[in-house]
């Protein structure tokens, strides 16, 4: 283990002002910058969102009205969607990281890297742009489901172009990581000496190439729709709505791989990790990341049930469906057999991942549930669907940004957060997460219909505990973020590695150097996660 | 910023010049299947269903002479012939699903 105080200037140190950050091509910069811009507007749609549950504490019409309730939850699930998760770990932590993991010095194409971020602004600008313009933003859900995203008076064609520029910027960055490692990893690196978060993003990045620009034009032709009245999905003039939903599902069901699979890989980096063993099943969790990218393209239709897509074609996505819980549970049984005996040092990037795996495996088997065509009929468009999604989505993909967040803090800046409050945090976080979410799965099954300002009395009390988990959770999350701040502030630096990594980013000082390393990274004998060797060596 | 002393660049193409003759060929052959669609659109009636999965075809044929010739796939590794071959295997795919969908509603 090295100490960070070596000689070497870092990144942060080499240039100073807003255009070195701004116009910067090192990937590390791009990273953060990407995580300032995904920050901010997670915590735009955090209060959207709470906003929401505030109006939902009581029946009826209480702090804002039907429209307006419409229109919040379709900007939050537009922030949350396109402009915080697809981006989050991928943008962040992927740019930060991949390359330094990959022992290189930087992306294949920085320039790229660059637009990519510059994308995403235009795009956020975009989205943002309908709070001002026009007659308020979209009131369709993040879906912008035809006929009636083509017919609403609302802001949609610039909500619309927004998530088409933002498709863009992911496209570029999946393709920048697909040749970056193909082409730059470390003399010795083959694809199976890779770290098992490369491996995720190299499957996320395929999805965002080949899925990405479907919905880019789809997005398209509802703005034309709109515009020129085509005929392409208003039935009135003979188009096909259930079009629409094939073709913004084809995108946006691998778009949850999207969102997914980078938290798988940064649960396989902090599990080995911290249990100081090699993974277990290392072949089979890399592999299964490429299984759930190729089977994620076939269940777009698991969406459409009750949509009035064809019996055949429903039977068919139905039984789809259920192959993708089998790559998936390949990694939590891996994952838990690593764990399984290991010598393991509980700290917070840890819980965090163990988090990730209790709410993924609540989010996964309700996935299931409603991937059972008959139990959908029952649960479609209901609270359980709400309440699931955002178990993957939050529970499992936001636990695991929170959980990189302090894995790799001490890495990015050099510093270190006060644990104990973390750990405070954390446990803040968890009670209030399932408090928050727990309750939409009852008030679903029970039937309270999702995307309303109002409801029936008898969903009053759960509405009120999830409301209530809603405040705890906040007050969670600002403990975190308060924390993250005072460690970025104090004068007390974190040594380069002490989580005891073996994986290359620990090799290099904290926080790194422009090119990341000063002589070329030794790959650990045997595979990345190979700690006997390394604890001998 | 590249610095390749810690990277390895695996790139072995080797450089290659087209001649007019195939550029000239290639812009025929587009031009001639272009107005093949064309035809079809307009005096195809008798085709009657088969007509668009003709156009798909079509189509399909011209994206792959542009990308065999005019993108230069023809010099790429087996390996970026695959990768092409894999993602039009999955747009068929999405085609067929598509159409059971539509053909059992």
């Amino acid at each position: 283990m090295t100490d960070s105080s070596v000689s070497q200037p870092n990144f942060f140190e080499v240039k100073k002002g807003l255009f070195s950050w701004i116009f910067s091509l090192d990937h590390k910069r791009i990273g953060l910058l990407y995580l300032y811009s995904v920050g901010s507007f997670f915590l735009v749609g955090a209060a959207l969102g709470v906003l929401m549950r505030l109006e939902l504490f009581n029946p009826g019409a209480d702090l804002i009205e039907a429209k307006t309730y419409n229109q919040v939850f379709t900007l939050h699930g537009v922030i949350m969607i396109f402009l915080f998760i697809i981006p989050s770990i991928p943008a962040v932590f992927g740019n930060f990281f991949l390359p330094i993991m990959l022992g290189t010095d930087d992306v294949a194409f920085p320039r790229l890297n660059l637009l990519s971020w510059w994308l995403y602004v235009l795009g956020a600008l975009f989205a943002l742009s309908t709070l001002v313009f026009g007659d308020g933003p979209a009131d369709t859900g993040w879906t912008f489901y035809a006929p009636y995203s083509v017919k609403t008076g609302t802001n949609v064609s610039m909500s619309v172009l927004a998530a088409f520029i933002l498709g863009f910027s992911s496209i570029l960055t999946g393709l920048n990581f697909i040749v970056t490692i193909h082409r730059l990893r470390a003399p010795g690196m083959g694809f199976n000496q890779m770290p098992l978060f490369a491996w995720a993003l190299y499957a996320t990045s395929w999805i965002q190439l080949l899925a990405t620009p479907i919905i880019g034009i789809t997005l398209l032709m509802i703005v034309a729709e709109r515009m020129l009245g085509i005929g392409l999905f208003d039935p009135s003039i003979g188009g096909d709505p259930i079009l629409y939903q094939h073709l913004f599902w084809i995108y946006s069901h691998p778009a949850v791989y999207i969102m997914a699979l980078p938290a798988m890989g940064i649960v396989s980096e902090i599990i080995p990790t911290f249990a100081q063993r090699t993974i277990f099943g290392y072949k089979a969790i890399a592999y299964s990341s490429l299984a759930i990218a190729f089977v994620g393209y076939f269940v777009w239709g698991h969406h459409m049930f009750t949509s009035g897509m064809s019996g055949p074609a429903a039977y068919i996505f139905s039984i789809l469906t259920f192959f993708v819980a089998i790559p998936t549970s390949i990694k939590v049984f891996n994952w838990l057999a690593t764990m399984y005996k290991g010598s393991i040092n509980v700290q917070v990037p840890l819980l965090y991942a163990v988090a990730f795996i209790f709410n993924f495996l609540i989010g996964g088997l309700t996935g299931l549930v409603v991937g059972a065509l008959a139990a959908d009929v029952h649960l479609h468009d209901t609270y359980f669907v709400v309440g699931h999604f955002h178990y993957v989505m939050f529970g499992g993909t936001g636990f695991a940004f929170f959980g990189a967040l302090h894995y790799w803090y001490p890495k990015i800046w050099g510093k270190m957060y006060n644990k104990l409050i973390a750990n405070i945090a954390f446990a803040i976080l968890f009670i209030g997460f399932n408090t928050l979410y727990f309750p939409m799965l009852i008030l679903g099954i029970k039937g309270m219909p999702r995307r309303y300002y109002d409801y029936l009395p008898e969903f009053h009390t759960l509405n009120q505990i999830s409301t209530v988990g809603s405040w705890i959770l906040i007050i969670g999350l600002l403990l975190m973020i308060f924390n993250l701040f005072k460690g970025y502030f104090s004068k007390q630096k974190a040594p380069a590695n002490p989580w005891n990594g073996i994986t290359l980013e620990w090799q290099t000082q904290s926080p790194p150097t422009l090119y990341n390393f000063d002589k070329a990274p030794e790959l650990v004998e045997g595979g990345p996660y190979n700690y006997p060797n390394a604890m001998k060596g | 910023m590249s610095n390749n002393k810690l990277t390895t660049d695996h790139h072995d193409d080797a450089p290659h010049i087209t001649s007019y003759v195939e550029h000239f060929g290639t812009w025929i052959s587009l031009i001639l299947l272009t107005f093949m669609t064309v035809f079809i659109s307009v005096f195809g009636a008798d085709l009657n269903t088969l007509t668009v999965a003709t156009a798909l075809f079509i189509a399909s044929v011209k994206a792959l002479v542009v990308a065999y010739y005019f993108m230069h796939l023809k010099y790429d590794p087996k390996l970026y012939k695959i990768m092409m071959l894999v993602v039009m295997a999955l747009f068929m795919v999405f085609l067929i699903m598509l159409t059971i969908d539509y053909l059992t509603r």
